[in-house]
């Protein structure tokens, strides 16, 4: 029970960040690596603000609006230029991934390559019977559970998330019909950054952070996002949660040096076994937009 | 001169790897970053051959070159069905396999090279053999860059024939449009497997010549970095042609030098030089999505 738990917690994490990806991916296709990159940087400014004394509430706000701009500003200077030019996803996806190379060394030569951690004394401890969690994975939980109802409510309930489910389902008729797409992309974007910022947060505050821990974080939640198949919100919840648990297991009782080797390993049953029923793909691989 | 040489040793191995890549990059369109696990077998499969077995250059290469070919379908069989994102995060799962086997495949109290510690986990394997054909012992750098140059010298010729066969203009027409060539009743399916089967092999070729010049490998070669930097040489230097991938290396493995000449600090060297690549191909998707000497616009 205890590793499960432990895996569910992880796996709500994956599940926010995989949102964060899917916001971006499901209107505009674009395979955002950079996202990355602004994961790994939200610790590394509110480490910045805890150095310069300031309180830590602040700090969190701090990295949290720098995140949400540094996504912004990603899609103005990038993704925008490159789609009105008609670039195609690949030269999105290989640009994203330029700039995602580029902050990390910039985070590295500012920061330095060593792990750090916000905290440095042992965590405080919960018990229920058999079962111990420690006051960050109860923050984690509590948090991630909050930002994804709040997304749910967000996009079920109000006209710019329905504007934006219009916008995810048929891009080239929500144009037509003469809403404004740019301004939306903005949002998806600006949205991305803050649930990015929040899933690296909460999990920099448990286990520590560096500047190369975007990139697997991100391809953790791909993998959440593709296992959990089409639905918006429940599909990157169940794919997290199903890889939090899974992974969790490995780390128990074989090693955790093989939770990535099973993770893929998951990944190709899916697109193998369940294949393009399960991701819902429309039309044949080779005629994919 | 030793120091030219060692530079001409490093770029003829990333061309050998680079005109591989293009295959599948540039002939098949189907971008992948599982190359640097591919180049990692053929140092694996080198370095096991010539300290346990005790083989020579070229057997230990033709061991890593069929291994690789037989692993190549792990990439090969996937873009029968996958295109674009899918099939960039199958090869990141093959390359994420490939990386924790040669991390994971340790028991560190066994003896390095053998069955429980095949691979000697973070520590990777020392001590390899410097190249040695048919008596003859390239033991002094000058004569490994004369080895080198004519190995990437063979390789950019056998490539260079194949793309202007029927095969490549085969090749060709998939990328294009592939349902149409799929209804001129050509075998869309073999055509892939090969052009994956040739690229990973000439991979594994690259990666026995660099563990026979560095004598030492780790699971680092087989790194997600080594990947990018293998995709960025074809993407910088221009995919679908033979001289964009040659081009591309060149001036990828031209940017430490740079950073060598103008003086910049050892301690942050390393993270410029990545810096240099990834605002290389920023600038090259804004300014010149088709690379420097290339012709075929990424999809």
């Amino acid at each position: 029970m205890q590793i499960f738990l432990n895996g569910l917690i992880n796996g709500l994490l994956i599940a926010v960040l995989a949102l964060a990806f899917k916001v971006v991916h499901t209107p505009t296709r674009i395979f955002h690596i950079a996202l990355a990159a602004v994961y790994a940087i939200a610790p590394y400014i509110l480490w910045a603000s805890l150095q310069w004394k300031l309180p830590w509430y602040f700090g969190v706000m701090a990295a949290v609006l720098f995140a949400i701009g540094l996504s912004l500003f990603l899609e103005l200077l990038n993704h925008a230029p490159l789609e009105r030019k008609g670039a195609s996803p690949g030269i999105h996806l290989i640009s994203s991934l330029g700039i995602y190379i580029i902050i990390i060394q910039i985070i590295a030569i500012s920061w330095g390559n060593e792990t750090k951690a916000f905290r440095t004394e042992l965590d405080t401890v919960f018990s229920w019977g058999d079962i111990i969690l420690t006051s960050s994975q109860t923050n984690a939980a509590m948090v991630s559970v909050f930002s994804l109802l709040l997304f749910f409510i967000w996009l079920r309930f109000t006209n710019l998330g329905l504007l934006f489910r219009a916008l995810a389902d048929n891009p080239v008729e929500f144009v037509l019909r003469g809403y404004n797409m740019s301004s939306l992309r903005l949002v998806a974007f600006g949205i991305s950054g803050l649930l990015g910022a929040v899933a690296a947060l909460l999990t920099s505050y448990d286990i520590g952070f560096t500047p190369y821990g975007g990139l697997p974080a991100l391809l953790l939640a791909i993998v959440a996002m593709i296992v959990g198949g089409k639905w918006f919100i429940m599909g990157p919840i169940f794919g997290g949660i199903l890889l939090g648990i899974v992974r969790s297991e490995v780390g128990w009782f074989l090693s955790a040096l093989w939770e990535n080797a099973v993770t893929f390993l998951i990944l190709a049953f899916f697109l193998f076994l369940r294949g393009r029923k399960f991701i819902m793909l429309k039309s044949r691989p080779e005629v994919e937009r | 001169m030793n120091y030219f040489y060692h530079l001409l040793i490093y770029l003829d191995i990333y061309v050998v790897v680079a005109l591989g890549l293009n295959i599948a990059v540039g002939y098949c369109g189907l971008l992948t970053l599982a190359h640097a696990s591919y180049f990692a077998l053929g140092s694996y499969s080198y370095a096991l051959a010539t300290l346990k077995l005790g083989w020579g250059f070229i057997p230990s290469t033709l061991l890593g070159m069929i291994i690789a070919l037989i692993f190549s379908l792990a990439v090969s069989l996937p873009a029968w069905r996958f295109r674009g994102d899918f099939f960039l995060m199958i090869s990141l799962a093959v390359q994420t396999l490939l990386f924790s086997i040669f991390q994971n495949w340790t028991d560190y109290g066994a003896e390095p090279g053998t069955w429980r510690n095949l691979t000697n986990g973070l520590y990777g394997l020392t001590g390899i053999s410097e190249p040695a054909i048919l008596g003859i012992n390239f033991d002094t750098i000058s004569s490994q860059a004369a080895l080198h140059t004519t190995l990437a010298v063979t390789c950019g010729l056998i490539v260079w024939l194949l793309l202007n066969s029927p095969w490549g203009r085969l090749l060709k027409a998939i990328r294009d449009d592939e349902l149409a060539a799929r209804g001129l009743g050509k075998n869309v399916h073999i055509a892939k497997m090969q052009a994956f089967a040739v690229a990973c092999t000439m991979a594994a070729i690259a990666g026995s010549m660099y563990a026979s010049y560095i004598n030492f490998v780790d699971p680092n070669t087989a790194s997600l970095d080594e990947s990018i930097l293998m995709l960025a040489m074809v993407l910088v230097g221009g995919a679908g042609n033979f001289r964009g991938p040659v081009v591309g290396a060149l001036v990828l493995l031209a940017i430490p030098e740079i950073l060598h000449v103008i003086h910049i600090s050892d301690i942050v060297a390393a993270n410029v030089r990545m810096m240099a690549y990834g605002l290389l191909l920023v600038v090259m998707m804004h300014l010149r999505p088709q690379g420097l000497a290339g012709n075929y616009l990424i999809e």
